[in-house]
C-alpha cells in the first residue's frame, strides 16, 4: 500500500528537517540523480512556458538569405534549410512537448482514474468488463497503437495528445484499480462509510487521494514515454504537422537530408527531445524511491 | 549559375553526341537505381507518377515516341516505335498507323493492331468493359478521339472528331505505352508484359522492382544493359548515402535539390549531375466559391503578395523558373515570353511595391497585424508540397494572413479539393508531356475529371478548343498564351514557379539522355550502358 | 494448475477476438479507404471509377459482412488478398517476418550481453562513480529516440566506413545478416540493454542483501563466485520479465529503426499499409503483434511459474 506521507519518507531516510527549502535541499543529496532530473525537468518547463520571451524570434518565420546558415552569429543554433531559425524552433519545440506531455498524461489520467476507480470500486461484472477491454488494449504496443490512432484521427496537436493518452489509460487504471482494491478495505473507508458517507464521495474524498503516490511515480514516467511517442510519430509523418516546430518533426526527412552541410539539424533537436526525456526518468526514479518504498532499491 | 552553365554544357556535349556515331558501347551489367517510393502499381495507363513512368517505361513501346535522341520533346521531333510510319487523311482528322509485324510480347505472343484498338478503346472509355485497365485518370486527353479501327495486323487508324496536331504528341509520351489485348489488368498492375526492352523479373512491394533484358527485342542489339534494379528507399538522406558511397549508379530522377547538391557532389567527386525543369509547377488552390476568396480583391492580395524569388530561392538557391501555367521557353516549346510574363499579376519585379498594395486591400477590407484573417492552407501530406506551403504561409502574414498548415492525407487529397473543402490549396501540377493539349485539356476544361478545382469559364473553354484545331503553330502559340494570360488574371492556381532540380549518375554510366521538358519521358533504358 | 491454464488461454483467445473487433472498427473510422487512395494516386476522383474499385475489393459491403469474412478466413488461415498489391495477403506478410525476426533477435541478443553484466557490476559496485555512471548511461539508453539514434549511426557508419548497410533481399549466410542488420540491431536493442540493466541491478540487489549470499560469503566463497552464481541465478527472473515487457516495445523501436535503416520488415510494412488504408495487410498485421505480445507475454508467466517455485497460480 502506499499511502503518502512525506514526512515518513523523510524520516525514514533518516532526516531531521524543518521547512521546506532545507526540504528539498535534502532530498537533493540525498538523490542526487533525481536533483538533475528536476532541475532537467524546470528548465524544460520553464522554457516552454517563457519561449516567446527567451526566443523572440518567429520560430515559423522563413528567410532565404539564411538558408542552412551555421550556428553562431545571428542564429545561436544555426538555421534550417528554409533559413528558420533553429534555436528558437528549439526552444518552441519545448511548448509542444509540453503540451503534448502533459496533456496525454492528463488527459489519458483523467479517463485512467475515473476507469481504474469505477472498476476497482464498484468491482463485479462491470470490473470484468473493463479489465477485458484494457487486456485488448495492452495487447498492442503503446506506439503501434498510437499510430493506428493517429492515422484515424488525422495530424493536429490535438488529435496527437488524443492518439497518445489512449493508449496510456491501461496503465494509469490498473495501478488505480488495485490501489482502490486494497484501499477500499481500510479501516478509514470503514468508518467513512459508518457515518454515512455517499460511495462516490468516499471514492473522491478517501480512496483517490490514497493512490497519488503511485500515479504521481507513473506520471513521470509516462511523460517521458509520451513525449518520446510523439516524436516518433512526428517523425513518421503522422504527429504534429509543419511548421509548427516538432522536435520529432524537425528530425523527419529534411534535417537527415542535410545532415552533413548542416548537422545542427539534427543534433539540436535530438538533443533537446534526449534531454528533456532523460530528465523525467531521472526525476521518475528519485521520486520512486521516495514515494514508493516498496520499488526502493 | 554555375550549374546552369554546366547544364548547358552538357546539352551540347549530348547534342554533339548524338551528332556523331557512338562506338564501343559495352553489353551487359547491372544497373543500380534508387526508387523514391513504392509505386502505386506497375499500370503506367492508371497512374499519374514519375513513380510509375521511370521503372516501367522500358517495359513498353509505344506507337511513335518522342525522339530520345533530342534533349526537348517537340512535335517536330517524333520517331516510330511500334509504328514504322504513319500519315493523316486529307482532312486531318484520320491518322492511321502501319505496325512492325516483328514484335512479340514478352511472354511470346505476337503484337498485332488488335492490341493498339485494346489500348485505346480502354484508356479513352470507348469501351469500358474492357479488363486490361480499372482507372483510367488521362481519359480527357482522348476526348477528341471517336474510334479506333483495324485494317489487318499491321494497320490501325485513330479517328478524330476534329483536326488535333497535338494527337501525335499524346500518342509519343512515356504514359502512352501499347498494353496487350490479352493480359488482365491485374497482371499489368502487378507484372506487366509489353514488348519492350526489359522485362519484369520482380516487382516486390517496397522493396526492388528488378528488370531484365528481352532478348527477344525487336531492336537488334539493345539493350546494352542485363539488368536494371530499382531499390525503394522512401528515406532520401539514405537514397543520396546510397550514390554517395556507390551502392547505386544514378539517383531517382530529380531526387537532388539544389540545397542538397553541394553535399553529394563533394562525397563523389565524380557524380555528373544534370539540372533541368521537371515540367512539374508548384501552384496555389484557391476556392473561390466560398469566403473569403470568394472576393476577388482578397484573391488579388494574395496573388500580389507572393515572392516568387524568394520560393525559388529557398526551394532550389534561385532555380526555379519563373513562368505562367506552361513550361516557360527556353526549355519549354510553348510558354510566353519574358516580356509578356512580366505584364501578369504576380509576376512583377517590384514585390515591396505589390505587397504595399495588397496590404493596403487587405487594411481596407478590414485586416490589420492585430486583427488577422485566419485561414488554412491545405496541402499534401509529401514533403515537396509541405515545404513551398510552410514558405506561402509565413509570406502571408506580410498582408495579414494567419494560416495555419492542414497536411492532409494523400488519399483524400483530390476528394478534398474536388469538394471545396479548403481555402487555399499549396498544389503540383505536373505536365506528362510539353503540350498545351494534355495541360489545359487535363487541369482546366470544364469537363475534365483532372480539373479538380472546377474551374469553369466558358472563354477559356472555347479558346482551348480553338488553340486544340489550330494547325498553324504560331498561330497557335498565340492562342496559348492568351490563355496562360487569362487562368493568370483569374488566380486559376497562380504559378510560383516550375521546378529545376539535379538529377546524378556515375560516370561509368552512359548513353542516357535526360529530356528537358518533361520528366516523364525519355526512360526506355534502351540505349543505356555501363563502362565497367 | 490445468484450470488455471485453461482460463489463461481462454482469456488469450478473448483478447485476441476483441481486438480484431477494436482494430476492425478503428481502420474504418480512418478517413478515405483504398478507392480514394487508388484513385487519388492517379489524380482524379472519379466516382464511376471508384464505385468500380471499392465493389473489385469487396469493400461496398456491409461491414458485419466484411467482418465475418475476415474472420472466416483467418479461421482457415486466409489473410484475403492485399488491396494495393492484389496479392494474397499471406505472400506479402510472411517473407517479411523473418527479417523483422532476425532483427528482433539480435536486438535481443544484444541487450542481455550488454545489460545483463552491466547491471551485476552496477550491482556490486552501487553507490560507486561507477554505478552512477552506468546508470546514467542505462537512464539515456530510455531516453535517446531510436530513431534520432539510428540517425547518429548511419551518419557515424558513413564517416568511419565509408559505406551504409543497405538492406539486400538475398543475404548470403550468417554474416550479411550481421552486417546488414547489425546496426539496426544494436539501435533498436540499445534501449532493451538498459531496461535489462536496470532491473538486473535492483534484482541483484535484494539478492546481495539476502542471507544465503551473506552466508557464502562468510563461508570464505569467491566474489566473484558468489555475484555470478548465487545471485545471478536468482536475479533471473526479472529479466526474464523485462524480456516479456521489452516484446512489446521492441515493436514500436522496429518500426522507426526498419524505417531509417531502410529494412522492408514487417514493422515498416504497417506503417506503410496503415498509410495505404491496406486494410487485409493491416489487420492481419495487428493480429500477427497482438498475438505475438500476448503469447509471450504467456509465456513469461510460465516461465515465472518455473523459475520461481514460491509462485502459484491457485485462482
Amino acid at each position: 500500500m502506499a499511502i503518502i506521507d512525506h514526512d515518513a519518507a523523510l524520516a525514514r531516510a533518516g532526516a531531521n528537517v524543518t521547512g521546506r527549502w532545507s526540504q528539498a535541499m535534502f532530498l537533493a543529496r540525498r538523490y542526487p540523480l533525481g536533483a538533475v532530473g528536476a532541475f532537467i525537468v524546470t528548465v524544460f518547463v520553464l522554457t516552454a512556458v517563457f519561449a516567446d520571451v527567451i526566443a523572440p524570434t518567429d520560430p515559423t518565420a522563413t528567410n532565404s538569405k539564411f538558408s542552412l546558415a551555421h550556428p553562431g552569429g545571428l542564429f545561436w543554433l544555426g538555421a534550417d534549410f528554409m533559413g528558420r531559425d533553429m534555436y528558437s524552433r528549439v526552444v518552441h519545440g519545448a511548448r509542444i512537448s509540453l503540451a503534448v506531455g502533459a496533456g496525454a498524461m492528463g488527459l489519458g489520467g483523467v479517463i485512467g482514474i475515473t476507469v481504474g476507480l469505477a472498476s476497482g470500486y464498484l468491482g463485479g461484472w462491470f470490473d470484468l468488463l473493463l479489465q477485458r477491454l484494457l487486456d485488448i488494449m495492452q495487447s498492442l504496443p503503446l506506439l503501434v497503437m498510437a499510430i493506428v490512432m493517429a492515422a484515424a484521427l488525422g495530424p493536429s496537436l490535438r488529435n496527437t495528445i488524443i492518439a497518445i493518452a489512449i493508449p496510456l489509460v491501461p496503465t494509469v487504471a490498473r495501478v488505480v484499480r488495485s490501489s482502490t482494491l486494497s484501499l477500499r478495505e481500510q479501516p478509514f473507508v470503514e468508518a467513512a462509510r459508518a457515518v454515512g458517507m455517499g460511495e462516490l464521495r468516499i471514492a473522491v474524498r478517501h480512496v483517490l487521494p490514497n493512490t497519488l503516490a503511485p500515479l504521481i511515480v507513473l506520471a513521470t514516467a509516462q511523460i517521458g514515454s509520451a513525449i518520446l511517442v510523439e516524436a516518433s510519430l512526428s517523425f513518421l509523418g503522422l504527429g504534429i504537422p509543419e511548421p509548427h516546430p516538432s522536435w520529432g518533426r524537425m528530425l523527419s526527412e529534411s534535417a537527415a537530408e542535410y545532415v552533413r552541410t548542416a548537422p545542427w539539424l539534427v543534433i539540436f533537436p535530438g538533443v533537446a527531445i534526449s534531454l528533456t526525456v532523460f530528465g523525467t526518468n531521472l526525476l521518475g526514479d528519485a521520486l520512486r524511491d521516495i514515494l514508493d518504498p516498496r520499488e526502493r532499491t | 549559375m554555375r550549374k546552369r552553365m554546366a547544364f548547358v554544357a552538357a546539352s551540347l556535349v549530348a547534342l554533339g553526341v548524338a551528332a556523331t556515331p557512338v562506338f564501343a558501347q559495352k553489353a551487359g551489367g547491372t544497373l543500380h537505381i534508387s526508387h523514391r517510393e513504392n509505386p502505386p502499381s506497375a499500370s503506367i495507363h492508371e497512374e499519374s507518377t514519375i513513380s510509375v513512368n521511370q521503372p516501367f517505361m522500358a517495359v513498353f513501346n509505344n506507337l511513335v515516341v518522342f525522339d530520345p535522341n533530342e534533349k526537348k520533346n517537340s512535335p517536330d521531333k517524333i520517331v516510330p516505335d511500334l509504328a514504322e510510319s504513319w500519315s493523316w487523311d486529307a482532312t486531318n482528322t484520320k491518322l492511321t498507323f502501319k505496325l512492325r509485324t516483328d514484335v512479340k510480347w514478352h511472354d511470346g505472343k505476337p503484337f498485332t493492331s488488335k492490341d493498339v484498338k485494346c489500348t485505346f478503346d480502354a484508356v479513352s472509355g470507348i469501351d469500358e468493359k474492357l479488363d486490361i485497365m480499372r482507372k483510367s485518370p488521362r481519359r480527357i486527353w482522348y476526348v477528341n478521339l471517336k474510334e479506333v479501327t483495324t485494317n489487318g495486323d499491321s494497320e490501325v487508324t485513330f479517328v478524330l472528331g476534329r483536326p488535333q496536331p497535338s494527337f501525335l504528341s499524346i500518342l509519343a509520351a512515356g504514359y502512352s505505352p501499347v498494353y496487350s489485348c490479352h493480359v488482365d489488368g491485374r497482371v499489368m498492375r502487378s507484372k506487366p508484359i509489353g514488348t519492350g526492352p526489359f522485362k519484369v523479373a520482380e516487382f516486390k512491394r517496397n522493396e526492388v522492382i528488378k528488370l531484365v533484358k528481352n532478348p527477344d527485342y525487336f531492336k537488334k542489339g539493345r539493350p546494352y544493359l542485363d539488368v536494371i534494379d530499382w531499390k525503394i528507399v522512401p528515406n532520401r538522406s539514405t537514397r543520396m548515402l546510397g550514390f554517395q558511397t556507390g551502392q547505386f549508379d544514378m539517383t531517382f530522377d530529380s531526387d537532388v535539390s539544389f540545397p542538397m547538391l553541394k553535399d553529394v557532389m563533394d562525397q563523389k567527386k565524380d557524380a555528373v549531375c544534370e539540372a533541368r525543369p521537371t515540367n512539374v509547377r508548384s501552384d496555389i488552390l484557391i476556392n473561390r466559391d466560398a469566403p473569403p476568396f470568394d472576393n476577388p480583391d482578397v484573391r488579388r492580395a494574395l496573388v500580389d503578395t507572393i515572392d516568387f524569388r524568394a520560393f525559388s530561392q529557398i526551394l532550389s538557391q534561385g532555380h526555379h523558373l519563373e513562368g505562367a501555367a506552361m513550361l516557360p521557353p527556353p526549355y519549354g516549346v510553348w510558354g510566353m515570353p519574358k516580356e509578356m510574363l512580366a505584364t501578369l499579376p504576380g509576376h512583377g519585379t517590384d514585390i515591396a511595391k505589390s505587397r504595399a498594395e495588397a496590404q493596403a486591400i487587405m487594411k481596407k477590407l478590414g485586416y490589420s497585424a492585430d486583427k488577422p484573417l485566419k485561414i488554412k492552407v491545405a496541402t499534401r501530406n509529401i514533403a515537396i508540397y509541405r515545404d513551398p506551403a510552410v514558405i506561402l504561409i509565413d509570406q502571408l502574414k506580410q498582408i495579414y494572413i494567419e494560416a495555419d498548415l492542414e497536411p492532409i492525407d494523400s488519399s483524400v487529397w483530390y476528394n478534398k479539393i474536388a469538394k471545396k473543402d479548403y481555402q487555399v490549396g499549396m498544389n503540383l501540377t505536373g505536365g506528362g508531356v510539353d503540350d498545351p493539349d494534355t495541360f489545359f485539356y487535363e487541369n482546366f476544361y470544364s469537363k475534365s475529371e483532372r480539373n479538380y478545382t472546377s474551374y469553369n469559364n466558358p472563354e477559356v473553354d472555347k479558346l482551348i478548343d480553338a488553340q486544340s484545331a489550330e494547325t498553324d503553330s504560331e498561330k497557335r502559340k498565340k492562342l496559348v498564351w492568351e490563355i496562360e494570360k487569362k487562368l493568370a488574371e483569374d488566380a486559376a492556381r497562380p504559378v510560383i514557379g516550375h521546378n529545376f532540380d539535379n538529377t546524378c549518375w556515375d560516370p561509368k554510366m552512359k548513353g542516357l539522355k535526360l529530356q528537358v521538358n518533361s520528366i516523364y519521358n525519355g526512360w526506355r533504358f534502351e540505349d543505356v550502358w555501363l563502362d565497367k | 494448475m490445468g484450470a488455471y491454464l485453461v482460463r489463461r488461454l481462454l482469456l488469450m483467445a478473448l483478447t485476441l477476438f476483441g481486438m480484431s473487433v477494436l482494430i476492425f472498427v478503428m481502420l474504418r473510422l480512418v478517413p478515405g479507404d483504398i478507392a480514394d487512395i487508388l484513385t487519388n494516386a492517379s489524380g482524379i476522383s472519379d466516382p464511376k471509377e471508384k464505385a468500380k474499385i471499392a465493389h473489385d475489393l469487396g469493400i461496398d459491403q456491409p461491414i458485419l459482412v466484411q467482418y465475418g469474412k475476415w474472420i472466416g478466413g483467418l479461421a482457415r488461415g486466409d489473410l484475403g488478398f492485399a488491396y494495393v498489391s492484389e496479392q494474397p495477403a499471406i505472400d506479402e506478410i510472411l517473407p517479411r517476418i523473418p527479417i523483422s525476426g532476425k532483427l528482433a533477435g539480435m536486438a535481443l541478443f544484444f541487450a542481455v550481453l550488454l545489460g545483463v553484466p552491466l547491471g551485476v557490476i552496477s550491482a556490486v559496485r552501487q553507490n560507486t562513480k561507477l554505478d552512477y555512471f552506468l546508470r546514467v548511461i542505462s537512464l539515456s539508453g530510455l531516453s535517446l529516440p531510436a530513431f534520432w539514434l539510428g540517425l547518429l549511426v548511419l551518419m557515424g557508419s558513413v564517416h568511419w566506413f565509408g559505406t551504409i548497410p543497405i538492406y539486400n533481399s538475398d543475404p548470403h549466410g550468417f554474416w550479411d545478416d550481421v552486417a546488414m542488420l547489425g546496426l539496426p540491431a544494436i539501435v533498436v536493442g540499445f534501449r532493451s540493454s538498459a531496461l535489462i540493466m536496470r532491473l538486473t541491478r535492483s534484482s541483484m540487489l535484494e539478492v546481495l542483501r539476502q542471507d544465503y549470499i551473506r552466508t557464502a560469503r562468510s563461508k570464505g566463497a569467491s566474489m566473484f563466485a558468489v555475484n555470478f552464481k548465487h545471485a545471478l541465478r536468482n536475479a533471473l527472473l526479472p529479466v526474464v520479465t523485462v524480456i516479456g515487457i521489452e516484446a512489446a516495445f521492441l515493436v514500436g523501436g522496429l518500426i522507426v529503426t526498419e524505417t531509417v535503416f531502410n529494412i522492408p520488415g514487417v514493422a515498416r510494412f504497417l506503417v506503410e499499409a496503415i498509410l495505404w488504408r491496406d486494410y487485409p495487410i493491416v489487420q492481419n498485421l495487428v493480429m500477427l503483434i497482438a498475438f505475438v505480445v500476448v503469447t509471450i507475454n504467456f509465456l513469461v508467466d510460465m516461465a515465472y511459474m518455473a523459475l520461481d517455485p514460491r509462485i502459484k497460480y491457485s485462482d
